[in-house]
């Protein structure tokens, strides 16, 4: 039983740390209708902006996660308009596949700037606190903290923000909100600021609990895309949902396969949810 | 048109025996000779690959100066092998097929060698590689492969016996799947219960940001020294973790895992007191303190060192037989690596002394670089270290 609940927490705690780039990856598919695979690297600049900050000017974490948010937002928007707003128009196939490329490029051009050796925040490590058999860790549990956090001032966003319901209009129906008056290249420039910058906070608490190296985002980078897929593409509930189950999910299948199969639960996730519910848990766009 | 069916005939003869031509026909009869790195400039290895490229880029630069091999020119074309079997095979056909380069040196991950290997021996490309899995000289390589590098058994002996000096009773070992991750698991339990001790192991998922369940698996078996088999980004997340959960017993891994640069990383308290283990270089030998000069590095790792040897060893290799092809290579390489003679620890030295028809015995960075049949090395020493307050200091070199 301890067991059980051990790696259910253990879950939950891997969840929160996918669920914030999962959220970025699907506030962009809902708006812009295709899948940013240079994701990862947008989580890798987040990462390294707050490094920076981090290790040269002594920033603390809240300070560390907000730069990371707003580097990684303009790079993205920078990204987006230079290279995938051309090629949108031709479909989502090819804006995806342009996408993988433009994330090969930014990971190089993170390896150019700051090489290949792996680097860490200056940030002390604390030993788990135990409950009998249960240990929780107390980095871990802020991390999540910060994760949900996050995730709820962007609901908020979307929520009670004019520009959050004209994101969500435009998702819902592009041709309708533009009949209304909706600018869509203002809501798909929102939708990159917010959805990259939250892949930058999502690498920073990949970094927290780890280290960073110019491969952070790209090795988290199949189980965001399967958590937004298990979610429901497009669909922002989803995607945390969609994350905690599969961060659980891959946790307890550690009692039935060898862990080395761990990422095989991403691929697998995927194709189950693909062949039975196209549209995913909660997804009710993608078709 | 006549003329121009006559073209398309010879086109089409020139093609069949250009691929049909043995290689010896197609190595480099004049102009420069191109030798090639595939080291991992990205991926895990990434901080080794570019120093290894650079070295070897030295080498060739010095030798020039002197006035190249057998009056040519040397050129060294790098690519990066990502540390990943599918770029570096791709790597490795461009080298082979575009570069025509007559060897590749510096592989550095077992699974990148496996992969690259047949390409080389098919092509009859010499490869010199720092890969440390068993397997690899155990492929039908004909000849085309060397490893500067200890094998995994000679490794994983030494594992094993410095596991039990710390007083192992029960061990655990836990690594990604790498071609010597099961070999190394088997070695290092036949050691451990030799001794009576225990083993136990698990193969976890190296691209995971958190390791916590597998560690909590790991301790459930209460052992009293883990070893790390993985490489620096996933021993890193492991340390931490192992840190979280409160482990008490001895850490112990690769020194390509935890180096200076990991330790200075990382919080002290996650590295103090990891033991690592590393084949040797032959600090302070002559050529160790030529590849320190040339690497521009103040302590150039055992890689840096071995691929120092891979140019110096093949560029003599190919006067020595005044041959600048893979097969050349093959057939001279432990003439000028061993067998007594006079003395080298450079090609330049190597290259007089050869031509004025003496028999050379190369002693390298790394070693004395001595190899058997089948292309392993037959001596080596290795490096033990232990952290201690954000340094690596040297406990033995045996």
């Amino acid at each position: 039983m301890a067991l059980l609940l051990q790696a259910i927490l253990n879950g939950l705690m891997t969840g929160a740390l996918l669920a914030v780039p999962a959220v970025g990856f699907s506030a962009m598919f809902a708006v812009l209708r295709y899948p940013n695979f240079a994701i990862a690297s947008y989580a890798t600049i987040g990462a390294f902006a707050a490094w920076v900050i981090n290790t040269k000017f002594g920033a603390g974490v809240a300070l560390s996660i907000a730069l990371a948010f707003i580097v990684a937002a303009i790079v993205g928007a920078i990204c987006e308009w230079l290279a995938m707003t051309p090629l949108r128009p031709a479909g989502a196939l090819p804006a995806a596949i342009a996408s993988i490329a433009l994330g090969v490029v930014l990971e190089n051009v993170v390896r150019f700037i700051f090489g290949n050796d792996l680097k860490a925040y200056d940030l002390p490590i604390v030993r788990d606190i135990r409950f009998g058999d249960i240990r929780i860790g107390p980095q871990q549990a802020e991390n999540a903290l910060i994760g949900i956090g996050v995730m709820l001032a962007a609901f908020a966003f979307l929520k009670f923000t004019r520009l959050g319901r004209a994101m969500r209009a435009v998702a819902d129906n592009a041709d309708l909100a533009r009949l209304k008056g909706i600018v869509p290249a203002q809501v798909e420039l929102v939708a990159v600021l917010i959805g990259c910058g939250l892949c930058g906070v999502g690498g920073v608490l990949i970094g927290l609990d780890t280290s960073i190296d110019p491969l952070t985002g790209f090795r988290v980078l199949l189980a965001v895309f399967a958590a937004a897929v298990l979610g429901g593409l497009g669909s922002l509930p989803g995607a945390v949902v969609g994350a905690f189950a599969l961060g659980i999910a891959e946790e307890l299948s550690l009692f039935i396969v060898a862990p080395t199969y761990r990422s095989a639960i991403g691929f697998l996730v995927i194709l189950v949810m693909l062949s039975v519910k196209p549209r995913g848990l909660m997804g009710d766009r993608f078709a | 048109m006549t003329n121009f069916s006559i073209d398309r005939r010879a086109l089409a003869t020139g093609l069949a025996a250009s691929v049909a031509a043995p290689a010896v026909v197609r190595a480099q009869p004049s102009g420069p000779i191109k030798l090639a790195t595939l080291t991992p400039l990205t991926g895990a290895g990434g901080p080794y690959g570019p120093v290894m490229a650079t070295v070897a880029k030295a080498v060739a630069e010095e030798v020039n100066k002197a006035g190249g091999v057998l009056g040519r020119e040397v050129v060294i074309v790098s690519e990066d092998d990502q540390t990943n079997p599918e770029a570096g095979v791709r790597a490795a056909r461009k080298l082979i097929d575009v570069d025509k380069a007559v060897a590749i040196m510096g592989t550095w991950a077992s699974a990148v060698t496996t992969a690259v290997a047949p390409l080389c021996w098919e092509s009859k490309t010499f490869l010199a590689t720092v890969s440390g899995a068993d397997s690899i000289t155990a492929l039908p390589h004909q000849g085309y492969l060397i490893r500067t590098q200890p094998n995994t058994t000679l490794q994983s002996k030494k594992f094993g016996e410095f596991a039990l000096e710390l007083g192992a009773k029960k061990l655990f070992y836990m690594a990604p799947q790498t071609p010597f991750t099961q070999a190394t698991a088997a070695l290092v339990k036949a050691a451990m219960e030799k001794a009576g001790g225990g083993s136990e192991m698990l193969i976890y998922d190296d691209k995971k940001p958190s390791l916590r369940s597998e560690v909590d698996q790991a301790l459930r078996y209460n052992p009293d020294v883990l070893f790390m088999g993985g490489y620096a980004p996933d021993t890193t997340v492991l340390m931490k973790d192992l840190f979280r959960a409160g482990f008490k017993g001895k850490l112990i891994t690769f020194a390509y895992a935890v180096n200076q640069k990991v330790v200075t990383e990382n919080p002290a308290d996650v590295t103090e007191g990891v033991y690592t283990l590393a084949p040797s270089t032959a600090e302070g030998s002559p050529a160790y303190q030529h590849a320190v000069e040339l690497s521009k590095a103040a302590n150039p790792d055992p890689y840096t060192c071995q691929v120092y040897d891979h140019v110096n060893l093949i560029l003599m290799a190919i006067a020595q037989g005044k041959d600048a092809s893979g097969a050349g290579i093959r057939e001279n390489v432990r003439k000028v690596a061993q067998g007594g003679g006079t003395k080298v620890t450079n090609a330049i030295e190597g290259l007089k002394a050869i031509a004025a028809g003496t028999k050379v015995d190369y002693e390298g960075a790394s070693g004395p670089c001595d190899f058997t049949e089948a292309g392993d090395i037959i001596d080596c020493k290795f490096r033990y270290e232990q952290v201690k307050g954000g340094k690596i200091a040297l406990m033995r070199i045996a």
